[in-house]
């Protein structure tokens, strides 16, 4: 059941240029929160902005979660100059998570950009109840924003890195990194970044025959089913039922499903 | 001791005047998970139409200062999906429902009310005539819609009314020059109450891209914004109606519905503020009690069109 809460900000860092983290004291919602779900955050009180931020969850601890985030625009922007001890009011965990499935011998976390936000939390799950360690494509435009890399390591993840401008790993998309991988019938993929990428990611699996959930973003405004304002085309027999939405029917989706040429 | 927030809303008996603005509140379950309901006056759904509708091509949605500007388009689960899905869990917890209904002519209308009320599938009814996001926007005809037109209104209201012994609650459209029109053409056609406001047609353009907003071009804008000119237009169409108004536009907390209340509205609906603050609409019911407490006021309809302009 998701939780409206205000939180202490026990930290906040800047932790690349425009990107930052977020921690929030906030055990009960920690308590319920699974890899892939999200929050939505109150940026301050009154009513601009307007309407909540939807945000994945990093992960999660005893007492709380992080949030990693870019800064997009006026919402992100007034939310990086809160401080430790600050109150946020937030809403969660909302979403569904991402399913972890113990039939597949590999597992391949890809992550464009922010895109990582959900997969350290996602990395942590798969070692801790299915055992195993996913390998991670780890893609952004350049070197410094190749977030996380430190702790998937610590973890033992074989990271592959790739920016557009080459300046750290392959100088590569990370779709044509997941190709190279040779992903099969036993890979399960986990994507997340921007959607172009995510359709790239699509196409590398539905030809490989690797089973791929991604974890998608849009424009909402209650993050929890009501107000329609996030709905994507899927692929569905009925006309009428073509629409999913990214909040309650995902964020998480299995990528076969959506109608990727109707974006 | 509490005061009686009971109303009379043409012949829907809600324990307290406040509900939920169609559209914003799906059909009850979501935010059943965050306040309990049953304490609303009545639970408004989300439009039904005989069939059901995907609604518009995303991107439906923008934040606007203080407000949003949404074009949905309508999507709902057709009112076969609601009366077997949907209608159970509100008919569980006992609310009193107000069946928003919304199709292509009057016999459409007539039909979604016949079978809402043979088969308990509402309160009472309130006719959307003024959703703006069902038209193609580029067609020369534009946004029409069928509350801009009064005749149409009466016309529609009369089939609607014909057709249920149900409350009719006719939800009118703040585009219009003048809203006693509509709204009184609603009252000639026979409703019981009048719904107001819908959204107020408005535009978003990306100057990046040179584009629209939202793929519909235009859309609706609800939230804080347009709460100034809600209450105006209950004000001035209080002063002509007979039947009772539902007054909605950007209500926040009880302050705000007050301000639609004084105005001439019976009751309120809590709107697009329910997605910023899941339990808004609860803190409105709660912030009225404590209104009538601090005021001495004994009963809440007392304060319906009870603005003060001196003189």
């Amino acid at each position: 059941m998701p939780l409206v809460m205000d939180c202490e900000i026990t930290a906040r860092q800047e932790v690349a240029e425009g990107h930052h983290r977020l921690v929030l004291h906030a055990p009960a919602i920690a308590a319920q929160a699974q890899p892939g779900q999200f929050c939505m955050l109150q940026v301050q009180p009154g009513c601009y902005p307007f309407l909540r931020r939807p945000m994945s969850i990093e992960r999660t601890f005893a007492d709380g979660i992080s949030i990693l985030y870019k800064i997009e625009g006026e919402g992100t922007r007034l939310l990086s100059a809160a401080h430790a001890g600050d109150s946020l009011n937030i809403q969660g965990p909302l979403g569904k998570p991402f399913p972890l499935e113990r039939a597949y011998d590999r597992q391949i976390l890809v992550a464009g950009g922010i895109g990582v936000a959900p997969f350290p939390g996602l990395a942590e799950a798969i070692l801790r109840v299915l055992g195993k360690t996913p390998e991670v494509v780890l893609a952004a435009r350049t070197e410094d924003l190749l977030l996380c890399e430190k702790d998937f390591r610590q973890m033992g993840c074989k990271v592959h890195l790739a920016t557009d401008d080459g300046s750290a790993g392959d100088k590569a998309f990370a779709s044509e990194v997941l190709e190279r991988l040779e992903s099969g019938p036993d890979t399960l993929v986990y994507a997340c970044g921007p959607m172009p990428m995510m359709k790239a990611v699509h196409f590398v699996c539905e030809e490989s025959g690797a089973l791929c959930y991604a974890s998608l973003e849009a424009l909402m405004a209650c993050g929890d089913g009501v107000c329609l304002g996030c709905a994507l085309e899927a692929k569905r027999e009925i006309e009428a039922e073509r629409m999913v939405r990214v909040c309650k029917d995902g964020p998480v989706f299995d990528t076969a499903l959506i109608d990727w040429n109707a974006r | 001791m509490a005061a009686n927030l009971r109303v009379d809303l043409g012949g829907l008996l809600m324990k307290n005047p406040v509900t939920v603005a169609s559209g914003t509140f799906g059909y009850g379950q979501e935010y059943d998970e965050y306040f309990d309901i049953r304490q609303l006056g009545a639970v408004t759904v989300k439009s039904l139409s005989l069939q059901p509708r995907a609604g518009n091509k995303p991107p439906r949605l923008v934040e606007t200062p203080a407000g949003m500007l949404n074009a949905i388009g309508l999507q709902n689960v057709g009112i076969d999906a609601y009366l077997k899905h949907k209608l159970p869990f509100l008919r569980e917890r006992g609310c009193p429902i107000i069946g928003n209904i919304y199709g292509h002519n009057p016999d459409e209308y007539a039909e979604l009310a016949r079978r809402l009320e043979a088969e308990q599938g509402a309160d009472a009814i309130e006719a959307n005539l003024s959703c703006p996001n069902v038209h193609d926007a580029r067609s020369s005809q534009g946004a029409a819609l069928v509350a801009q037109d009064p005749e149409k209104v009466a016309e529609y209201t009369r089939a609607t009314k014909s057709a249920t012994k149900l409350p009719v609650f006719i939800k009118l459209s703040p585009n219009v020059m003048d809203i006693k029109e509509p709204a009184q053409a609603a009252q000639e056609g026979g409703a019981d109450a009048v719904s107001m406001i819908n959204t107020l047609l408005g535009m978003g353009i990306d100057p990046e891209t040179r584009r629209p907003v939202l793929s519909n071009i235009v859309g609706g804008l609800s939230g804080p914004a347009i709460r100034p000119i809600a209450v105006r237009m209950v004000w001035e169409a209080a002063k002509v109606l007979r039947i009772p108004i539902l007054g909605m536009g950007g209500i926040r907390d009880a302050s705000d519905a007050l301000q639609f209340i004084l105005a001439g509205a019976t009751a309120v609906a809590v709107g697009c503020y329910t997605f910023r603050q899941p339990d808004a609409p609860l803190q409105v019911i709660q912030g009225l009690e404590e209104y009538c407490v601090r005021h001495q006021v004994e009963d809440i309809k007392s304060l319906v069109g009870a603005l003060d302009i001196g003189g």
